[in-house]
């Protein structure tokens, strides 16, 4: 009996404090932390489960009770993470794991912005080659252009 | 009623189809009567759509519950104002407004180019017909807005309809629709005047000076469009979020981004003879996105939360949309002679090369976003896997593009035409460097470590002082001329070349909204339970729910909680949060969030709703999110400037190598348009 009275104390602290509590919080942060990790699939958002800003969502709701249940197990975050997988496929992460064909959704527009680079070269080195077969102009009618120009700039500045 | 409505949009396809064909034998055959009829065919298909449009309002307007759209999509307690929305509320109704936006662009350029462009307009007309006898064949055969609801073989009205999504009924979702849809529509016609200048073999400016102006209305259109959509996501979904990468924002994004690129390196074509493929390349990228875009929003072939439903005309635009891109590839490969550029790159160092760059950075962005929109589907038709590409792909992939395209709104205007010095350029940009460090280093000295947002925030700070010495240096030098205060000079300077100063207003409003991207790095956030009564902090703000209530009207169940806002002990405003359960339809829910706005930070409250008698609401700061909404207003001042004539005409020569000055320094080069 007196082995109880700690606990039973612990328990009537707790309580109070539930009832003390003014406002709860809906989504603890190891919750969040884990659910940033998982796609919502409810198919109205493009959230994570760790985000997805629906209170009642069929999806995110669920798998945030079995993230925090797995939690209070001590399972780890990759743990979590993988049993999601497990069950419902790579669709079930947020973004496509760095691995295999999907490897491509993110190597594309790295691979895109150095084709543009390459294409930019060339049309450069293309559009920059006739002036070198250009002939050799004469100077008088260089310097009437120069004469032009600083006149130009004169009325400018 | 219903069989003038379909009968107009039957005899609107004869015409377009007979437009067509009027135009592409009336040439071929040296017609000019065809020609001309079939021009006259063009207004024809306007007035009968324009018959139908009006039957289709008519019905919803009264409530004509005998039709299966309006029975779908009006109900009887709706305001008027979106009984008329809901024109483009489904499918059938969006399809038609697509399709009579651009039976009314059609007769639009028909009327204006009567006496013009006689040569390539046979073939722009043919352009045009073609597509709109493609939507008008849709509303003809799988989608008639005009079926009507039977049973057996007599027609029946129900009682009551359905009504619209009580989401979209909110006042930027009234004119959102229509402003994507001037906006996607709009870009036909660019496309129709390149495809008529590259049948005719004309690929000279023409084309490019009739449809520059069109372009950009097209472009303002699409921008008001794209960005009414972010605010009523923002005011209405409840999360405070304006852009969720979702895959039909995102198909509404990527003609934007192409046209972008298009009126930058137009410029090119204009002044310098240069990039004539490019051009074509992104005129008819952005036709095809667009189409692309509403093949998107209708097929069902990606998930999408504002996709219509899924319907039998995915195949329909799959088979437009290759055929059209098979053609102009060919023609445009095949007209690849007429297309040479006139000049010569001079120097790396010119603004030719940061348009090259420009240019690159935004197909870049483009590209990812396609790329990201599409992979599910790829990657499900290569490894049979589904897989999920949502919003930190986009992010992580777009917001390094976005700020070295920043940078670029900032180095373009810096950099003279032709050749620039590094001399030149050190000048220039000692300042605005400057500038822009001294702004990260002193956000870094006040405790902020987020580095896109110190980046950001500095290369805005660059952007803003490369603009403000242009304006400047233009107005220093009139007001020193004229005896001008220098406001008066800055306006007289932007009068004087409205396109250039117009573009640069554009970019500082592409500069605000940027503010307000980054101050989605410091978003706080929190989801509690309360009751009357109960305190909570979030931010700097205490707050306190001083009432909660519920209650019903005719229209719908609601419930709202008053919250007390504090700031330091001082009681500053309340906001009322509420939560709508409408009667009607399938009792959709729908929220009215709370926010107090202030440039520096919005403070945004959603009723999420009710649980063991307890209000869940979601509280949200929004640091600078304001700016989105500043820069959408200059972006649209700013385009407008554009579009007004500029008090000086310029002329560009066309510049070309002639000789090489042995031994001679190289001249000096000027910037300016």
């Amino acid at each position: 009996m007196i082995k109880r009275v700690p606990r039973v104390l612990l328990l009537l602290i707790t309580g109070y404090l539930c009832v003390a509590q003014v406002s709860s919080d809906f989504l603890p942060p190891e919750v969040r932390r884990v659910g940033m990790k998982l796609a919502c699939l409810c198919g109205a958002c493009n959230n994570s489960v760790g985000d997805c800003p629906m209170i009642g969502c069929h999806y995110s709701n669920p798998a945030r009770e079995r993230i925090a249940e797995m939690q209070k197990a001590s399972t780890s975050d990759d743990a979590i993470v993988g049993a999601f997988v497990k069950e419902r496929g790579v669709q079930a992460l947020i973004v496509p794991p760095n691995t295999g064909f999907n490897r491509l959704v993110w190597w594309m527009p790295v691979v895109a912005i150095l084709l543009g680079l390459i294409a930019i070269y060339a049309w450069v080195t293309r559009m920059r080659k006739p002036a070198a077969d250009a002939p050799a102009i004469d100077p008088a009618v260089l310097e009437k252009y120069r004469d032009s120009i600083d006149r130009d700039l004169a009325k400018l500045e | 009623m219903e069989n003038l409505g379909a009968l107009s949009l039957i005899l609107a396809f004869c015409f377009s189809i007979y437009a067509v064909f009027g135009s592409v034998v009336g040439k071929w055959k040296a017609r000019p009567f065809l020609v001309k009829s079939a021009e006259r065919a063009v207004l024809a298909q306007w007035g009968l759509q324009t018959i139908a449009a009006a039957l289709l309002v008519y019905a919803l307007l009264t409530c004509d519950f005998r039709l299966a759209y309006v029975a779908s999509h009006v109900n009887t307690a709706m305001p008027t104002i979106y009984k008329f929305t809901a024109w483009w509320g489904g499918q059938e109704g969006s399809l038609l407004l697509w399709s009579w936006i651009l039976g009314s662009y059609s007769a639009v350029v028909v009327w204006q180019n009567r006496k013009k462009f006689r040569d390539m307009m046979p073939w722009v007309t043919a352009t045009l017909m073609v597509t709109q006898a493609f939507f008008l064949m849709l509303i003809v055969v799988p989608l008639s807005p005009f079926e009507v609801l039977a049973v057996g073989k007599e027609i029946r009205a129900v009682p009551d309809g359905n009504g619209l999504n009580p989401l979209l009924q909110y006042w930027s979702m009234a004119i959102h629709p229509p402003m994507l849809y001037l906006g996607y529509v709009g870009f036909i016609v660019p496309f129709a005047f390149a495809m008529g200048s590259l049948i005719t073999k004309q690929p000279g400016d023409g084309w490019i000076q009739t449809t520059r102006r069109w372009t950009l209305v097209t472009w303002l259109f699409q921008s008001c469009g794209v960005l009414l959509g972010a605010g009523w996501a923002y005011a209405v979904l409840g999360w405070g979020g304006y852009w969720g990468w979702d895959p039909v924002e995102n198909a509404s994004l990527l003609p934007w981004i192409t046209a972008t690129a298009f009126l930058h390196s137009v410029m090119m074509q204009e002044k310098k003879g240069m990039m004539k493929v490019w051009n074509m390349v992104l005129v008819s990228s952005t036709f095809f996105l667009c189409i692309f875009g509403t093949f998107l929003t209708r097929s069902g072939v990606v998930s999408s939360v504002h996709a219509f439903a899924q319907s039998p005309i995915g195949p329909y635009f799959a088979t437009f949309l290759s055929i059209h891109i098979a053609a102009t590839a060919w023609l445009i490969l095949d007209r690849l002679g007429y297309l040479k550029s006139e000049a010569q790159l001079e120097s790396v160092l010119s603004r030719e090369s940061s348009f090259l760059f420009n240019n690159l950075i935004l197909l870049a962005s483009c590209f990812s976003i396609l790329w990201g929109t599409m992979f599910p589907v790829i990657s499900e038709a290569v490894t049979g896997e589904k897989i999920s590409v949502d919003a930190p792909f986009f992010n992580r992939v777009n917001v390094p593009i976005g700020l070295f395209l920043l940078l670029l709104t900032g180095v373009g205007p810096l950099i003279a035409w032709r050749r620039s010095s590094l001399e030149s350029l050190k000048k220039a940009f000692l300042w605005p460097s400057i500038g822009g460090f001294a702004i990260s280093a002193a956000l870094f000295a006040l405790g902020i470590r987020h580095f896109y947002a110190l980046m950001a925030f500095g290369l805005c700070a660059f952007v803003l002082l490369t603009v403000a010495m242009e304006f400047f240096k233009g107005s220093r030098a009139i007001s020193a001329k004229t005896g001008q205060n220098l406001l008066s000079a800055m306006v007289e300077l932007t009068h004087r070349n409205t396109r250039r100063y117009g573009g640069y207003i554009v970019h500082v409003a592409i500069v605000m909204m940027f503010i307000g991207f980054t101050g989605a790095a410091f978003n706080k956030e929190r989801t509690i339970e309360l009751k009357t009564g109960d305190e909570f902090d979030l931010g700097r703000y205490h707050m306190r729910v001083a009432e909660i209530k519920q209650g019903e009207n005719p229209n719908y169940d609601w419930g709202h909680a008053v919250v007390e806002i504090n700031q330091g002990g001082q009681l500053i405003g309340t906001l009322a949060p509420e939560q709508r359960f409408y009667k009607a339809g399938q009792g959709q829910q729908a929220s009215v969030v709370a926010i107090r706005r202030r440039l520096h930070e919005d403070l945004y409250l959603n009723f999420a709703g009710m649980q063991n008698g307890k209000v869940i609401i979601q509280a949200y700061v929004f640091p600078l999110v304001g700016w989105i909404w500043v820069g959408f207003a200059g972006l649209i001042f700013g385009t407008l400037i554009c579009l007004v004539p500029s008090k000086v005409k310029y002329e560009f020569a066309k510049t070309k190598v002639m000789g090489v000055a042995q031994g001679a320094a190289k001249p000096k080069a000027v910037s300016g348009d």
